[in-house]
């Protein structure tokens, strides 16, 4: 299995024809491709199966999947958003499904309710989990992705609009105190902040997604 | 892999994060006057804890009403106080922290990010501008890298994020434009502008501020302050004002 940056808002995968080089990227990713590569829709459910596709349905946490396999090169890109890649050894990677890019064969999807609070735009609301060994490619839009440690006693307050992801045993709850509402423009019905404590990364993007 | 992760050790403590020109990180120590939607994360101090208190309501409000002297703008700004790092970010633009030594700067106003409680903050002549003056640090985004050029200089109205030192710009017209206005009847010609003949003036000694391009956002301040002058205006005037809108508005729906 051969991921690189071609820049760093360029992800190519190399697929040597093995079933364990196969990769799902997000639909409409693929910028360019050499080779004899296959793209399959993965399904409802990006490949998480029926119950996945049931959540996904209802909680609008979609995640349009194709699957990716073959012999050959290809480039991956969304609107020149700077690519993340990471390494998962069987920890939880918890991320925005407008923010994952690729997943490697083998990693396990799921959609999970996080809280319920202000369900003005559904961010942070539910999120998808990766699980698995393997590989995982995030888009940070506006500039290169920040990542961000929490361990006990350094809590982390984020604004769910520039979140992407977490990874690692942390907690995620929501703030909603009357001085961060302040802190919102007016066009963004947000009224809430998450707040992580535990141990692990929290990744954000310098863009504020409208 | 991936991205060196930072914490309140590693942050730095008034600088744009490493390799990153689109984020900038603030020591918290003070009161921070900050525009709302630019903090995208903090991390309090200490098990504290960071306030964001709106200008109307702060427990700050005589230093707020002395620094802060733009009713226009007061609601889109807040007053951070406590102990932590404040991580801010605007659009994918490019920020850049500013110095003041008892100068003035002037800055387009959805480009000012936060600016500290030395610096005082007023409404410039030019709409949709604002002006820093005092001594203390601001922060400001700009499309892409910002560029410094010296007076005497015209620029597009889109590309300017500021200016420091030299006086408020004049607007400039093409001449070829002008002389073709003033050959045809008066009025005739509105909306026949290219955008680009409406130019800014700049003269005397200082520094302009220039962006590479701007996404431009409608600025509800600017139409505010419009609506503010037209009670000057007689019910003729309105008349006619009346008429200049409905004809823009017909022109963009052709356009």
């Amino acid at each position: 299995m051969s991921w690189r940056l071609g820049t760093p808002r360029v992800l190519v995968v190399d697929l040597d024809g093995s079933a364990a080089s196969a990769v799902r990227a997000r639909t409409g990713s693929m910028v360019a491709y050499e080779g004899e590569v296959t793209f399959k829709h993965a399904g409802s459910g990006g490949g998480g199966g029926l119950r996945a596709a049931f959540k996904q349905r209802l909680t609008g946490e979609s995640l349009p999947l194709v699957e990716v396999s073959g012999r050959g090169s290809v480039h991956f890109a969304v609107d020149a958003g700077n690519v993340l890649l990471l390494d998962l050894a069987g920890q939880v990677l918890k991320a925005e499904s407008e923010s994952l890019l690729c997943l490697s064969e083998g990693l396990r999807t799921d959609v999970v309710f996080s809280g319920l609070q202000g369900a003005s735009s559904g961010q942070g609301l539910f999120t998808t989990s990766v699980t698995g060994h393997g590989r995982v490619a995030l888009i940070s839009m506006g500039g290169p992705p920040i990542a961000l440690r929490v361990a006990p006693g350094t809590p982390l307050v984020v604004d769910p609009d520039a979140y992407v992801g977490a990874l690692g045993d942390v907690r995620q709850s929501f703030v909603t105190d009357v001085s961060w509402r302040n802190l919102l423009g007016e066009s963004s019905g947000e009224a809430f902040s998450l707040r992580f404590e535990g141990q692990g990364t929290v990744f954000i993007q310098p863009e504020e997604r409208r | 892999m991936g991205v060196e992760a930072l914490d309140p050790a590693t942050l730095p403590e008034h600088d744009n994060l490493p390799g990153n020109a689109y984020a900038y990180c603030v020591r918290l120590t003070g009161p921070l006057f900050v525009q709302t939607g630019r903090m995208i994360a903090y991390y309090p101090a200490g098990g504290g804890t960071i306030r964001f208190e709106p200008l109307t309501a702060t427990s700050l409000g005589s230093m707020v009403a002395e620094r802060f002297s733009s009713p226009l703008y007061s609601r889109d700004w807040v007053v951070a106080n406590g102990q932590g790092h404040v991580i801010l970010g605007d659009r994918g633009y490019d920020i850049n922290s500013y110095d003041l030594d008892d100068g003035n700067l002037t800055v387009r106003a959805s480009n000012l990010l936060a600016f500290d409680a030395g610096l005082e903050l007023k409404e410039s002549i030019i709409p949709g501008f604002l002006t820093l003056l005092g001594t203390g640090k601001f922060l400001a985004s700009s499309s892409g890298p910002v560029i410094f050029v010296e007076p005497p200089v015209r620029v597009d109205p889109e590309a300017l994020v500021g200016w420091a030192d030299c006086p408020a710009p004049a607007q400039h017209f093409d001449a070829g434009w002008m002389g073709h206005f003033l050959g045809a009847a008066r009025g005739a010609l509105f909306g026949t502008r290219s955008g680009e003949e409406r130019q800014y003036d700049f003269t005397g000694a200082g520094t302009v501020l220039l962006q590479s391009s701007e996404r431009v956002l409608e600025d509800p301040h600017v139409l505010q302050r419009l609506e503010g002058e037209v009670r000057q205006l007689g019910t003729g005037q309105l008349q006619r004002l009346g008429s200049v809108v409905q004809q823009e508005i017909a022109q963009r729906q052709q356009g």
